[in-house]
């Protein structure tokens, strides 16, 4: 028999069953909703946590002004909300120690020092507004990927020379200015005025929640003199030539800094250094435990879907022996009659596989609103819904199909 | 001299009830069916009569004993070569038409076709459902929009659509009234008077009249077998196909 006539006959004997079919559909749609939201929902979470790891980039580490504290946070400073980082009171982080890092520890292809403030005031006019700003060096763009949208970005020049010139961020642009063109205008940064050479491009929100476009960079030389009055950093990222650099690069970069700042051993660092391999840790450890929460409703949905599938088939098979037994009066062999029950199966489950899908799609609407976690939705998902729900559908069916089969025709038509 | 259609020798079925004692439903039974036959199986219930059908017809194997279909050895085949004897070689009609339900009468009609390799169904239906009279209006009606005799006049096309060399009928007329009932063994007449060979089983004597041949069945033997009842003729053929 044909596969396209088989089908249309299972689906004829799914037809002629409706209220059974409904329930073996509804048994499996319930299995695979559940499914299908919490994969969803797990896609979407490792989906921001990677997000975040991207922002911190994987070649990049981070080295913090300030002994270990119990700070935790991923892709901090300049991506974060900018203040928070621990203890910057510290003041010995130097900008010499940048230019020795890059000097003498193998694999660094790249340092961006900085020096910060989380929220100073910044006028225009008769506005002001709160903004974290930063002193950094032209590595700033390549390091962090975050170029200018117009203008020119604090170059070594501007260094050189404490050059008062700003880059500033959309938000700031939006607020002090709203339509005004801000190119060349001066500004007043906590006090000290800055004449505005580059807008940022829009970043928007970082990992954090923090706006990233609301951000003043001022050249550090300039900032560290002019505004903040300081001669220390507040953190240096680092860049790796490789990711295979990073850990041996890490503990280079520890022994550097606690012989310039002349640390006996024993003494705690005055430094904190966060690599990616922390968060990438972090990853996959969540994963782990997300894949075992996946084996355990994936069974949980198989066990239930399937056990109702395959009830409801053997109902159905010892109710239709007068219909076996005439299909095989007429011919039907063995093999028919299990294709015919199999087909049944893999046919209910398969619907039952897309209603499921369908009603997931409506709880990951209602789970993103009332719980902020975004659901992602891929092609995968939905493959993994109707090939969970065939393979139910398959499974389920065996023992049934196989007992239709096995039915003498004379028995199964004295009924 | 012609091969005989069916010939059995010493047939004996033994039902077994939950592996003890068995019931002898059948013993020793040695017949001959020849081609063109219309054959009227009757006895009291209980005496073996369709264990005496299904085994002729395939449906079931004895427990000792052969039958030779068509110059086919059949007692000793596996299930689903009887499956294929079936498919090519024999129809069934039953009391209960046995009918799918929320299927079409066409689509009953083509049941049997889906388990050949022919590729047309619907031609082959159409032509039995004409054969046997039935409305061609109502080709598309469920079984539960029929009557009674209609019902087992799509039973009786299913049953001709593999163009089997011999029609089973097991009790064809017990569900129907006496009207219907006529007109069903006015088909069964008709239809063999064109060459098909037909066996009927039934209580009814008036039903077996139509019959050229009685077999009387009696505690799983036959005690007598005669051709030499005439058959009253049956309705014309007009009538039936009308
Ligand atoms: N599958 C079975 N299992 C056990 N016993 C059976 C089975 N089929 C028939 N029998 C027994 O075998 C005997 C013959 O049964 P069979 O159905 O052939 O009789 P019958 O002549 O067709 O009767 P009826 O006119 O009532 O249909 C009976 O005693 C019956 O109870
Ligand atoms: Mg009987």
């Amino acid at each position: 028999m044909r596969t396209r006539r088989m089908l249309a006959q299972a689906l004829r004997g799914l037809n002629r069953n409706r209220l059974r079919s409904f329930f073996m559909a509804t048994g499996i749609a319930v299995g695979i909703t559940v499914l299908t939201v919490v994969l969803s929902a797990g896609m979407g979470a490792r989906e921001r946590i990677m997000d975040r790891v991207r922002v911190f980039g994987f070649e990049n580490m981070m080295v913090w002004a300030g002994g270990p504290t119990d700070q935790t946070r991923i892709g901090g400073g300049a991506g974060g909300g900018g203040g928070g980082e621990g203890s910057e009171i510290t003041a010995t982080l130097k900008l010499e120690d940048a230019e020795a890092i890059l000097g003498e520890v193998r694999g660094v292809r790249e340092v961006a020092p900085f020096s910060r403030a989380g929220q100073t005031e910044v006028r225009w006019r008769d506005r002001t507004f709160t903004s974290p700003t930063f002193g950094v060096t032209p590595e700033w763009a390549d390091v962090w990927d975050w170029y200018v949208e117009r203008g020119t970005f604090i170059s070594h020049e501007d260094n050189q020379l404490l050059a008062r010139t700003a880059a500033i961020g959309p938000t700031v642009v939006r607020e002090l200015f709203g339509a005004e063109d801000p190119m060349g205008q001066t500004i007043l940064v906590g006090g000290v005025p800055f004449e505005v050479t580059a807008i940022m491009e829009a970043k928007g929100t970082s990992a954090g929640g923090g706006d990233m476009d609301n951000r003043v960079f001022v050249p550090l030389s300039t900032y560290m003199r002019r505004v903040a009055n300081v001669d220390y950093l507040s953190g240096i990222r680092v860049q790796v030539q490789n990711v295979r650099y990073m850990e041996p690069a890490a503990a280079d970069i520890a022994a550097l800094l606690r012989e310039r700042h002349n640390l006996a051993p024993g003494m705690p660092d005055d430094f904190r250094i966060r690599t990616p391999t922390e968060v990438t840790a972090m990853v996959e450890e969540m994963q782990g435990t997300f894949n075992l929460f996946l084996i355990v409703v994936a069974t949980i949905a198989l066990l239930v879907g399937g056990v109702v599938v395959a009830n409801i088939m053997l109902i159905s098979v010892s109710e239709r022996r007068g219909e076996i037994g005439l299909r095989k009066a007429v011919g039907a062999r063995s093999r028919h009659i299990r294709a015919q029950f199999l087909a049944e199966s893999v046919a209910v489950t398969f619907l039952g596989g897309i209603g499921g899908i369908l009603l997931g799609l409506i709880g990951n609407v209602i789970l993103e609103r009332f719980t902020a976690t975004p659901a992602l939705l891929t092609w995968h998902v939905l493959a993994a819904g109707i090939v969970f729900a065939s393979v139910v559908g398959l499974a389920a069916g065996l023992h049934p199909a196989r007992k239709a089969a096995a039915m003498p025709p004379v028995d199964a038509l004295r009924s | 001299m012609e091969q005989p259609l069916i010939q059995t020798r010493e047939l004996s079925r033994v039902y077994q009830k939950d592996g003890t004692v068995g019931v002898a439903a059948l013993t020793g039974v040695s017949v001959v069916i020849r081609r063109g036959e219309f054959v009227a199986l009757v006895g009291a219930s209980g005496s073996g009569k369709s264990t005496l059908m299904n085994l002729l017809g395939c449906l079931d194997r004895p427990t000792s004993g052969s039958v030779v279909l068509d110059g086919q050895e059949v007692s000793r085949l596996d299930e689903d070569e009887l499956a294929e004897v079936r498919s090519r070689k024999v129809g069934f009609v039953f009391q209960s038409f046995n009918l799918l339900p929320r299927t079409s009468a066409l689509e009953n009609v083509e049941l049997p076709l889906l388990y050949t390799d022919r590729p047309d169904l619907a031609g082959p239906a159409r032509a039995a459902l004409e054969v046997v009279g039935f409305p061609a209006d109502r080709f598309d009606h469920h079984p539960g929009e029929l009557s009674g005799g209609q019902q087992q006049r799509v039973a009786i096309a299913r049953a001709l659509v593999n163009d089997p060399e011999i029609l089973f009928a097991d009790e064809p007329t017990g569900n129907l009234d006496s009207t219907a009932s006529d007109e069903i063994m006015a088909l069964f007449t008709e239809l063999n008077r064109q060459g098909r060979t037909v066996v009927v089983v039934t209580h009814d004597a008036e039903v077996a009249r139509h019959a050229h041949r009685v077999l009387t069945m009696q505690d799983g033997r036959i005690v007598s077998d005669t051709a030499a009842v005439a058959a009253e003729p049956g309705p014309p053929a007009e009538e039936v196909v009308s």
